[in-house]
């Protein structure tokens, strides 16, 4: 078992290369919540930069600290000096785990591997939806399948609506979010998801996880899936829907869609189709703040993932005062749905949900009609 | 000490977990010790108690804002507990009417000023680090920033201040006029003071209205000498930029080279600004600044009058920090300050330095105000490199002040120059400073070792 960190000269230059600014603070939604250095990148890096140099011990709480990241990526492109923290965090963690530093994530890797999802849920929610050949293979994630199955439903009503010819498949998780924690991605999940999706003949895989869109997109286990990879915004950004709304809307650029995969346009093309109501929040886009779930921290310090969320939100409804918020990320809806104070009155949805709802109610004749 | 700690501000705020503490024993200089605790206290009251408490164990307590600082300042030299004022973030009071804001020492900078320009009012001292820099950490500080010329600095904003006595009192002092000549001014004892002699928890500050318009002109110069009459000519005409920037051949080449900013191969870059209440005002304020950039035989000069143009004149100067922090894993960052007049004696000299030892040294700065930032570029690793980077820093220091200049202009002194100290002032200003320092903080608990006031 190695006993040091495996940094290579890249990293170890990447450290250095930190000036300590503590410009971070202002874009990380874990100090935001703490205000304590070690909880942003600044202090995570200067903790490794000891540990490098050996001024520090490798210790649990080293390895308990790397964990307390959302890898939302704020820091990166906020940062000065041109460092990647999220990148370092990840490797750091990669490093304590081969080190011995074990965490939760191991039982959940383990939970993975027997259930096919990150939450050990036996069964899946059918949706009625068919399942076989079709030109478009429609992959849901695990967030969306197992903890907003209402949402996913109205994605699927949308698609229908839209006549899209596609299909679900037999999905099992793309265990992508492994490798963010410390350990390695499932190749036999891997395997058992190339298959299913290969299997329908499909020429495009549609996300509607933006984390597993980046999974798919760029992990070299899936190079081999041999089809075009394209997150729902996308694939969606030029139909003509036909619907509107009048209430002040407002979006929520979630991390893995936004400063992961570049994708801030698309959402923003539909949302102008269907709202011309549409407010910006104050932090957006490249400095949107995080719902405070990527990269396990969820899963590892809920009761923080939903104070951030929960900030987040209050932030987003003091600066629009909109009536509604969209994303399209399961794991921003679940956690921000779950932050959502009974007294606040904006409703929620990932944007094909709210778009199947108002198909929906342009289909039912509002009350004054029938009256 | 840690019961007594716990007992005041709450387990959840206090920690001697040396993980926590490893982020503590560093701010942006090469600093670096180990403080025993941290604490982040919630009320004026708690604070108070842990100075009285550390004044009878004679413990030190170093106050600490977003720890930002260039010079060592905030890194706890003799160990000792971390009063991070962080927590203590309420912006207090807005009182349009009577020009003022009264705010807990841990408000950020930026955020302050985002609620002010809901008013169209400002704070106008802008440092590099206003998105994280608290107020508390500005006012020990007196930092500066880019408008200092025109605005000056945050000394001339601060009407009254609250703050812990090491002695164990907490103290009001200053006023919320504009005016005030009632007994001492102790407020502006305490700005500057890099929390030596108490632990401000609470600030008023003097705002502006929010100037309108602005307008932005670069001037690029074959000649620094050229540069440098521009500089001063302009400050003399009767104009006062509200910027006034200069960047160095060196800072120039570095951004040159790496990045795809269209820069000519000058030996230095003037950017300035002029900004009012209309934009009469500004264009001919304006008008005048150019007039003395063109008959001082520029390369070229570029105006910008919209918000997409202005950005983009500023990008060159907003890389400066960040392409050189890019070029060099390490550096150090000065601040040293002389008038307007000596700024091109300033550039010339440290560029003969930089030649003598053999290490790139960059420079760019508040030209408008004589506030140079020589940024020192090096291998932290490299202990040949390290010991010429210190001499470096030692002429440069030495030839700011025989052109009658100061060490600092908005860092302030903390560790990084607590040794040159006496270069600038005399024994008895020395001698005064220690007595002050005694009189207030007699068993020295705050922020100790630094500015060689207890050496």
């Amino acid at each position: 078992m190695p006993t040091q960190l495996q940094f290579d000269e890249k990293r170890r230059k990447a450290i250095t290369q930190c000036s300590r600014c503590g410009f971070c603070r202002a874009v990380c939604p874990i100090f935001d919540l703490t205000k304590r250095p070690i909880t942003n990148a600044h202090g995570k890096i200067i903790l490794l930069k000891e540990v490098l140099e050996g001024k520090l011990p490798a210790t649990e709480e080293v390895a308990k600290a790397m964990l307390r990241c959302t890898a939302c990526m704020n820091c990166t492109v906020n940062c000065p000096s041109g460092v990647d923290p999220q990148e370092i965090i990840k490797a750091a963690r990669r490093d304590m785990v081969g080190m011995g530093f074990d965490n939760l994530f191991k039982a959940m890797g383990e939970v993975v591997e027997k259930y096919g999802n990150i939450y050990g849920e036996e069964k899946r929610s059918d949706w009625g939806h068919r399942k076989g050949k079709a030109p478009y293979a429609l992959f849901l994630g695990c967030a969306g399948a197992y903890r907003e199955e209402e949402s996913v439903k109205e994605t699927l009503q949308l698609l229908d609506i839209l006549k899209v010819d596609f299909t679900l498949i037999d999905e099992v998780c793309c265990s992508g979010v492994l490798e963010d924690v410390g350990y390695k991605i499932k190749e036999d999940l891997v395997w058992r998801n190339i298959q299913e999706i290969q299997k329908t003949g499909a020429k495009t895989l549609i996300t509607t996880c933006p984390y597993c869109y980046r999974v798919f997109k760029e992990h070299p286990a899936y190079k081999d899936l041999g089809m075009e990879v394209k997150h729902i915004t996308q694939f969606l950004k030029d139909f003509d829907f036909g619907v509107k709304t009048d209430k002040k809307v407002t979006y929520h650029d979630p991390c893995d869609l936004g400063r992961h995969a570049g994708i801030y346009d698309e959402p923003r093309q539909i949302i102008q189709k269907i709202a011309p109501n549409f407010v910006e929040p104050r932090r957006t886009r490249e400095n949107a703040m995080c719902c405070g779930a990527g990269s396990g921290f969820r899963g590892a310090f809920p009761k923080e993932s939903v104070k951030i969320a929960r900030n987040r939100l209050s932030q987003i409804i003091e600066d629009t005062g909109a009536e509604i918020l969209l994303t399209e990320c399961p794991s921003c809806l679940h956690n921000f749905r779950n932050a959502k104070r009974q007294k606040q009155k904006i409703e929620i949805y990932n944007l094909t949900e709210f778009l199947a709802r108002l198909y929906r109610e342009r289909e039912r004749p509002s009350t004054k009609e029938a009256a | 000490m840690i019961k007594k700690l716990i007992e005041i501000v709450g387990q959840e705020n206090f920690t001697d977990q040396l993980e926590e503490l490893v982020p503590y024993s560093y701010d942006a200089s090469m600093n670096i010790h180990r403080p025993d605790a941290a604490v982040w206290p919630e009320t004026a009251e708690q604070v108070l108690a842990i100075v009285k408490f550390a004044n009878e164990h004679k413990i030190p307590v170093i106050p600490r804002g977003a720890g930002t600082s260039l010079s060592g300042g905030v890194v706890p030299i003799r160990g000792g507990v971390i009063i991070d004022l962080s927590k203590m973030n309420r912006i207090l009071e807005i009182s349009i009417e009577n020009r003022y804001a009264r705010v807990e020492a841990g408000v950020v900078c930026d955020d302050l000023n985002r609620e002010l320009a809901k008013h169209g009012f400002v704070f106008p001292p802008d440092p590099a680090s206003s998105t994280v820099s608290t107020i508390g950490g500005n006012v020990a500080t007196n930092a500066g920033g880019i408008k200092g010329a025109k605005y000056g600095t945050t000394r001339d904003y601060v009407l009254g201040l609250q703050v812990a006595l090491p002695t164990g009192e907490l103290m009001r002092t200053g006023s919320y006029t504009m005016k005030c000549v009632s007994g001492y001014d102790l407020a502006k004892l305490f700005v500057g003071a890099e929390g030596t002699l108490g632990v401000i928890t609470e600030v008023t500050l003097k705002i502006n209205p929010l100037p309108r318009h602005a307008m932005t002109a670069v001037a690029t110069y074959a000649r620094l000498e050229d540069a440098g009459k521009a500089i001063f000519q302009t400050m003399t005409s009767g104009v006062i930029p509200s910027v006034m920037e200069i960047l160095d051949k060196v800072t120039l080449k570095s951004i040159r080279e790496n990045t795809d900013i269209d820069l000519p191969d000058a030996e230095a870059m003037i950017l300035t600004e002029t900004d009012g209440f209309t934009w009469e005002e500004v264009e001919a304020q304006m008008e005048v600044v150019l007039s003395i950039l063109k008959k001082n035989h520029p390369i070229e000069i570029k105006t910008a009058k919209d918000e997409k143009e202005r950005l983009n004149l500023w990008k060159a100067r907003k890389s400066a920090y960040a392409t050189l922090a890019r070029v060099s894993s390490s550096f150090t960052l000065d601040d040293v300050t002389v008038p307007i007049s000596r700024i091109p004696e300033l550039l010339v000299g440290i560029q003969e330095i930089s030649k003598k030892y053999n290490i790139v040294v960059a420079t760019f700065g508040h030209a408008g105000d004589g506030n140079l930032h020589p940024q020192i570029l090096y291998d932290e690793y490299d202990s040949d490199q390290v010991e010429r980077t210190k001499k470096v820093e030692e002429e440069i220091f030495k030839l700011t002040i025989s052109l009658k200049g100061t060490l600092s202009g908005e860092h302030g002194i903390g560790l990084s120059k607590a040794s040159y100290m006496t270069l600038e002032h005399d024994p008895v200003e020395m001698d005064l400073m220690r007595r002050v320092k005694k009189t207030l903080d007699p068993n020295n608990i705050m922020n100790p070792g630094k500015r060689a006031l207890d050496s």
